[in-house]
């Protein structure tokens, strides 16, 4: 039995056939029943009817040749077995006396017939030795039984009709049945095929092949199941790629600071450059050891950010004075690539939030601004919205291209993937600067037009 | 609690009053002249006046009982039946039983016999002819064929002659010596029977045997049991009078009433009720039973006219007379 209902199939399977045969054999029955006891019931009504006519015939006093005659003569043309009796013996008439001799009508129904009522028998009777159904009629003068109307008909030939309505009843049940068997395979395989496919997908899953989708495109449950799956499946994917090009950007943006410490030490320690270069070089080593700093940093924050227990430690402060703060150590270096700077700070607003992250975003935009800002300017502005404030730095970069906007704020995302040491940043930033906006309650909004410049906006909630 | 305490002792009281007169039925007038039947069907006695000609009062019975005898004293009424254990006596004017003689069941038939004080009864279980004093000791019995039912006493010849109805013989009893005499052959289904003493002839009636339905009377002569002729009465002769050197025969088959003279030609015939079986003749009155008319016509014998009829109990099987 275990290994019968050991799979989802077969019980599917089981239950439909099982539901099948019940509904077969309950209607069989059912029907059956209905049938035997309407077709009866109307026989014995029929036969009934026709005794009552043929009884109309009798006129009184003792039976008639005549009358015998007649009655013979119908019975031959009907199918109905008809026959009339005065016999008194036979009507039970010497009942008293205790006569040994089995009377065609018992004590109680000549009673009845008496009474002018018709007797009617079913079953089994020894004068015919079968089993009939039978329609007996009085035939009374006054209140003496002179005679009776005898009518029946074998029950063979009531349960023929009943047998070969069985047969051909047996018959359409096989064909239904063999029928409804094909239909219900065909349909729990259907069914159960998704969920097989499934069960085979999410094998390949867990052995690593992440690219497996479940074709199917139904709407019911199964279908959705199989939605679902595809989207866990892509999901799964797509988490799986960005770590393989999280983990290449990371090596590869060690590598290249690394290649170059290890190509200009190996010239220091050579002896091949000179003391002028010798200088440069070391120059080069420190400002990529800063940069492979800056990276391990950035990576170190963001593997905090994305850990539960990062935390931020949030005060009330102003922030005009701290855009000020930061703003100051950004002069030196505008003023080095002649860029025009302007803004524009509302002192009122004071806002919910940590200073040295809040900086850090600031540093973040900033730094990308003015490393993609050749001429032109930079304009800050601080200023309240309907739902808190609003940090917008407007620059007249080279701008970013439409399809990359959606992208930028991706982890080592670059628009420019040559890497460049020239405008090469970490490519961390927006994504550290927009996880740090998110944890103060706030959003990160980028626009921009190629050539023309960028527009980031960052929206914090104010205290009230 | 003293009202429901008495409540319950007036209950108590009322039952035990009420099953003291289990077996009292209405008293009958001693000095009417009556009829009563004894009706199968629905376990009842119908008394009828006689005079007046009217239905008096129905006893309804607790017990099967087939037949009825009144004693010479005119007030007890002997009861029996065949399914009945006991013979059971009622006096009329008390409507109270007065005694049960243990007789056993079987009772199929009782008469009061002409030649002594004795009261033959007729028992289909032992197959025996039973003769009672009146105060129901048992005084002597006659091993009969299979299946006894009428019985025809000779005064003349004291003799009883026992009619049974399974075995074609006719037993003949000597009510002197108190001993079977040797029988004679007769046909089969034998029922109701007449004795023309002059002529030492016995009319015998019948059934008839399986389907075969009698529709003659055969007669028999009463010493040598030689058959002397048919006498065609359809159908099924079976009960029978002498009246006024008339003999009526009752044919329940057609519910038909011959009136023969004793040549058996038959004078008159006329349909009384329906499948009559019982007869009685009193003073120019013939009372016949409607078995399935439940009903009790008077006829009068000359003419065959339907004097009255009166509707009495369902199945009415046996007429008994009580004359004042």
């Amino acid at each position: 039995m275990k290994r019968l209902t050991s799979s989802l199939t077969r019980k599917l399977w089981l239950t439909i056939i099982a539901a099948i045969v019940v509904t077969i054999l309950y209607s069989y029955f059912l029907s059956y029943f209905f049938y035997e006891k309407l077709y009866v019931e109307n026989v014995e009504t029929a036969l009934l009817e026709e005794g009552r006519r043929l009884a109309l015939e009798y006129e009184g006093g003792p039976l008639s040749d005549d009358l015998k005659e007649r009655i013979d003569w119908y019975s031959s043309k009907s199918e109905t077995e008809i026959f009339i009796v005065n016999n008194p013996r036979e009507l039970s008439a010497c009942l008293p006396f205790d006569i040994d001799y089995e009377s065609l009508i018992s004590g109680e129904e000549r009673e009845d017939l008496l009474a002018g009522k018709a007797v009617q028998k079913l079953g089994y009777e020894e004068r015919f030795d079968r089993k009939i159904m039978a329609v007996v009629i009085p035939l009374l003068d006054e209140n003496r039984l002179e005679g009776i109307i005898y009518l029946y008909i074998p029950l063979t030939k009531i349960s023929e009709v009943t047998t070969d309505f069985a047969y051909l009843w047996l018959i359409a049940a096989i064909l239904f049945l063999v029928l409804a068997i094909f239909l219900g395979t065909f349909l729990v395989r259907k069914l159960t095929k998704p969920l097989l496919e499934m069960k085979h997908a999410a094998g390949m899953v867990s052995k690593g092949d992440y690219s497996v989708r479940i074709n199917n495109h139904s709407k019911d449950e199964v279908g959705q199941l199989a939605l679902a799956f595809n989207h866990m499946a892509t999901s799964i994917q797509k988490e799986d790629e960005r770590k393989k090009e999280f983990l290449a950007n990371v090596s590869h943006e060690l590598r290249t600071p690394v290649s170059y410490v290890k190509g200009y030490s190996n010239a220091l320690l050579t002896g091949i450059a000179n003391s002028e270069d010798a200088s440069k070089h070391l120059m080069l080593i420190y400002r990529e050891a800063g940069r492979m700093e800056r990276l391990v940093g950035d990576l170190l924050d963001l593997s905090r950010l994305d850990s539960d227990d990062y935390q931020i430690i949030m005060h009330p402060l102003p922030l005009a004075q701290l855009i000020e703060d930061a703003i100051q150590k950004y002069l030196p270096k505008i003023k080095e690539k002649n860029l025009q700077f302007r803004y524009e700070l509302d002192p009122d607003i004071i806002i919910n939030g940590d200073e040295g992250r809040l900086e850090q975003v600031l540093q973040n935009i900033l730094d990308n601004a003015i490393c993609y800002t050749e001429k032109g300017s930079i304009h800050l502005k601080l200023f309240a919205i309907e739902k808190g404030c609003c940090i917008e730095i407007v620059d007249s970069g080279i701008g970013i291209p439409a399809d990359h906007l959606d992208k930028i704020k991706q982890r080592f995302y670059r628009v420019n993937k040559a890497r460049t040491r020239k405008d090469g940043g970490t490519g961390l930033g927006l994504a550290i600067a927009e996880q740090l906006v998110i944890l103060h309650g706030g959003s990160l909004i980028i626009n921009s037009t190629i050539g023309k410049g960028t527009t980031i906006q960052i929206h914090l909630p104010v205290l009230e | 609690m003293k009202k429901l305490r008495q409540f319950i002792l007036v209950i108590i009281a009322v039952i035990v009053l009420s099953s003291c007169t289990k077996d009292r039925y209405s008293p009958i007038d001693e000095h009417v002249s009556l009829a009563a039947t004894v009706n199968i069907k629905d376990m009842t006695i119908t008394f009828i006046d006689l005079e007046k000609k009217t239905r008096m009062v129905d006893w309804e019975m607790k017990k099967p009982y087939t037949g009825a005898v009144i004693l010479p004293d005119g007030d007890s009424l002997l009861l029996y039946g065949k399914q009945v254990e006991t013979v059971d006596l009622y006096s009329l004017k008390s409507g109270s039983l007065i005694d049960s003689w243990e007789t056993g069941k079987g009772i199929v038939n009782g008469k009061l016999l002409k030649t002594s004080s004795t009261i033959a009864l007729v028992d289909q279980n032992l197959s025996e002819i039973r003769f009672f004093d009146f105060e129901g000791v048992e005084q002597w019995e006659v091993r009969t064929e299979r299946n006894p039912l009428t019985i025809l006493e000779s005064e003349a010849n004291q003799k009883l002659f026992v009619l049974s109805f399974n075995k074609e013989i006719l037993t003949v009893i000597d009510l002197n010596k108190q001993e079977k005499l040797n029988g004679f052959p007769i046909h089969p289904s034998a029922a109701g029977a007449w004795l023309i003493e002059n002529r030492n002839e016995i009319w015998i009636g019948g059934h008839g045997a399986g389907a075969e339905i009698e529709k003659n009377i055969h007669v028999y002569d009463s010493q040598s049991g030689e058959f002397k002729r048919n006498i065609a009465a359809p159908l099924m002769p079976v009960n029978f009078l002498g009246y006024a050197d008339h003999v009526f025969v009752l044919s329940h088959g057609t519910s038909m009433l011959y009136k023969l003279n004793e040549n058996g030609e038959v004078l008159e015939s006329v349909i009384v009720g329906a499948n009559p079986f019982e007869m009685i003749v009193r003073t120019d009155q013939l009372l016949i039973a409607g078995y399935d008319s439940n009903d009790l016509h008077i006829i009068q014998p000359d003419s065959l006219e339907r004097m009255k009829t009166i509707p009495v109990g369902n199945g009415p099987f046996q007429i008994v007379l009580r004359e004042r």
